[in-house]
């Protein structure tokens, strides 16, 4: 474990060292990410013109919500998004070669090699409007739920990036994975709703085997509405299920690699 | 160290007709074509042992090495290196081998080698002092000390490949699969690496299996070759013994005294039943013959009686050359 630890030590420094060479680049990453943020608060604004609540929250409930989901997404550009980009292409051009001839898990290596200094700089902003959203509830904050809260949120990171994983598996027999990215950002969406807001099949796939409604709207739940415990064992359950999924899913994957690889 | 036995690989892959209209048709209809990779290989290598693994493209060198060095799941047979079954992956196995593909970078492009060193060292849990001592000792034989701070895309192909070669190293490994450690390098690179190479088998002693297509680093590195075909080993043995059994010809060159030659040369040997095989050179100073080995004797006694030779060298044909014709005669066959 310790050893991990400081390999990732080396990740972050090669990655924070790489991303400063590349100025223009480094500033034009945050200046996109600035956009969305400000997109996304202008999206909430206007819904709430229309409608005093949404899947069951105000105005104000809503933006803790949403602060929460742009937090969950900047974790996981930060540690993850790079990462699952190269991925397929990795497995594709057979670069996993060397990562095999390691003694270090190749789903470590590929999953967290490349850690995204810029959007470091945007999880503080989304932090700084996760903040901003908490502090203007008419009511403060049970510090229990807060904290609860705060320690869900990089869960739900972790969640985000499972399933982009699993989105990216069918690489090892697919061959090409360029589309696969397109299914995970298409329902990567569903994050940014409050879960409440679907209803039968549809929300029961969204927080089970497609668990988009878990990553952020979770975590908001047990904020905002207390600390329930089947919430909470709902939302470890599923992770630690999809670790295992993961885990078994790459193995076969790395035997169906190292069966077509020539 | 490496132990293969009765090792076999077979794939599937589907056969396409040339243009676009082969490209629809295998959208819908895909024929599947079985490809015998490996046939059965048997493969022995022992400590200090630089193997020579040569065959055309496609015979199926990266398929074994791959296989001993554990990216690959073989279809049948049994293997077993440095005590592991190599696609087991073991983290033992794997401190201890290394593998080096000439044609794939294993070192971030972004990044100085340095920083990649750095990064190996704590994958392989090299000592510290270990680590300064083997990066010291490697960068000094390659002559590469002041690189180690320059992005590896700012290298030439060259510098790359050494650095490559002490990334693959910094942990002795003691066993070493090298495919195609000098492809695409000049003559200087080549030659530097080979040194390299032999010098760290004099302090380390590993098993190495090497692939090449430069004849060369076979001749220079290996003592033992293994000719494989079509996934088949159809030779297995010393360097000599390929020669001697497979060279049909020996190269004779004779040094002429000068002034006692004709200043145009020695008559030219037409009509000269004495000189057996091949001319390959003629003129005033100096005469090349190939000839067949059992009449190479013959052919010396020959030029030492009808001219004023001074020196007289009889050479072994370039191995290149005997690989060659021995590739083509068992295609044919």
């Amino acid at each position: 474990m310790i050893r991990y630890l400081r390999l990732y030590a080396h990740f972050m420094r090669f990655s924070i060292s790489k991303a400063l060479e590349f100025r223009l680049d480094f500033f034009f990453r945050i200046f996109m990410d600035l956009v969305y943020y400000g997109i996304q608060i202008g999206f909430y604004q206007a819904i709430f013109m229309q409608t005093p609540l949404l899947g069951g929250w105000s105005r104000d409930q809503s933006l803790v919500f949403m602060g929460g989901y742009l937090v969950v997404d900047a974790i996981s550009m930060t540690l993850f998004s790079n990462n699952m980009w190269m991925l397929p292409v990795a497995i594709n051009r057979g670069d996993l070669d060397y990562y095999l001839v390691r003694p270090v898990s190749s789903l470590f290596f590929l999953s967290l090699r490349d850690f995204a200094a810029n959007s470091l700089i945007n999880l503080g902003f989304a932090v700084g409007i996760l903040a901003w959203t908490v502090l203007r509830l008419p009511e403060p904050p049970h510090a229990v739920s807060l904290l609860l809260f705060l320690a869900m949120l990089p869960f739900g990171a972790v969640l985000h990036y499972q399933m982009h994983l699993v989105s990216l598996l069918p690489v090892f027999w697919m061959g090409s994975g360029s589309n696969l990215h397109g299914i995970f950002y298409s329902f990567a969406r569903c994050m940014e709703r409050p879960d409440r807001i679907f209803t039968g099949w549809i929300r029961r796939l969204l927080v089970s085997v497609l668990p988009f409604c878990l990553m952020a709207s979770f975590p908001a739940r047990v904020f905002l509405e207390g600390p329930h415990w089947p919430i909470l064992l709902h939302f470890a359950a599923v992770i630690t299920a999809f670790f295992l999924f993961i885990i078994f899913i790459w193995n076969r994957g790395l035997r169906a690699y190292s069966s077509a690889s020539s | 160290m490496i132990k293969a036995r009765g090792l076999s690989k077979t794939f599937r892959v589907h056969k396409k007709e040339a243009g676009l209209k082969g490209s629809l048709r295998a959208l819908f209809v895909r024929d599947w074509k079985t490809v015998h990779a490996l046939k059965g290989v048997d493969l022995d290598v022992g400590a200090g042992e630089i193997v020579g693994l040569v065959g055309a493209n496609g015979a199926g060198k990266t398929t074994l090495v791959k296989a001993l060095a554990g990216i690959l799941h073989p279809t049948g047979g049994t293997a077993e290196v440095l005590g592991h079954v190599p696609w087991r992956r073991h983290n033992e196995f794997r401190r201890q081998i290394a593998l080096i593909m000439g044609q794939k970078a294993q070192l971030w492009w972004d990044l100085p080698a340095g920083d990649g060193f750095l990064l190996l060292r704590e994958i392989y849990q090299v000592p510290g002092d270990r680590f300064a001592a083997n990066l010291k000792t490697l960068t000094e034989a390659l002559q590469i000390g002041d690189k180690l701070n320059i992005q590896i895309r700012r290298l030439s192909l060259g510098e790359r490949m050494k650095m490559e070669l002490i990334a693959a190293l910094l942990h002795n490994p003691k066993v070493l699969f090298l495919d195609e450690p000098t492809i695409g390098l000049d003559l200087a690179a080549q030659r530097a690496i080979r040194e390299f190479i032999l010098d760290y088998r004099r302090r380390e002693n590993p098993a190495m299996i090497l692939t090449s297509h430069y004849m060369e680093d076979i001749e220079k590195l290996c003592e033992r070759i293994v000719l494989i075909r079509d996934g088949e080993l159809v030779y297995d043995g010393g360097r000599e013994k390929l020669l001697a059994s497979y060279a049909l010809h020996k190269v004779l060159t004779a040094h002429l005294r000068a002034g006692e030659a004709p200043a145009e040369g020695p008559a030219r040997p037409q009509g000269d039943s004495g000189v057996p095989g091949e001319i390959l050179e003629w003129n005033g100073t100096q005469v090349k013959l190939k000839v067949p080995r059992s009449e190479a004797a013959a052919a010396a006694s020959h030029l030492l009686q009808s001219y004023p030779v001074a020196d007289l060298s009889i050479e072994e044909e370039d191995i290149g050359t005997v690989i060659e014709a021995m590739m083509k005669r068992d295609k044919a066959a």
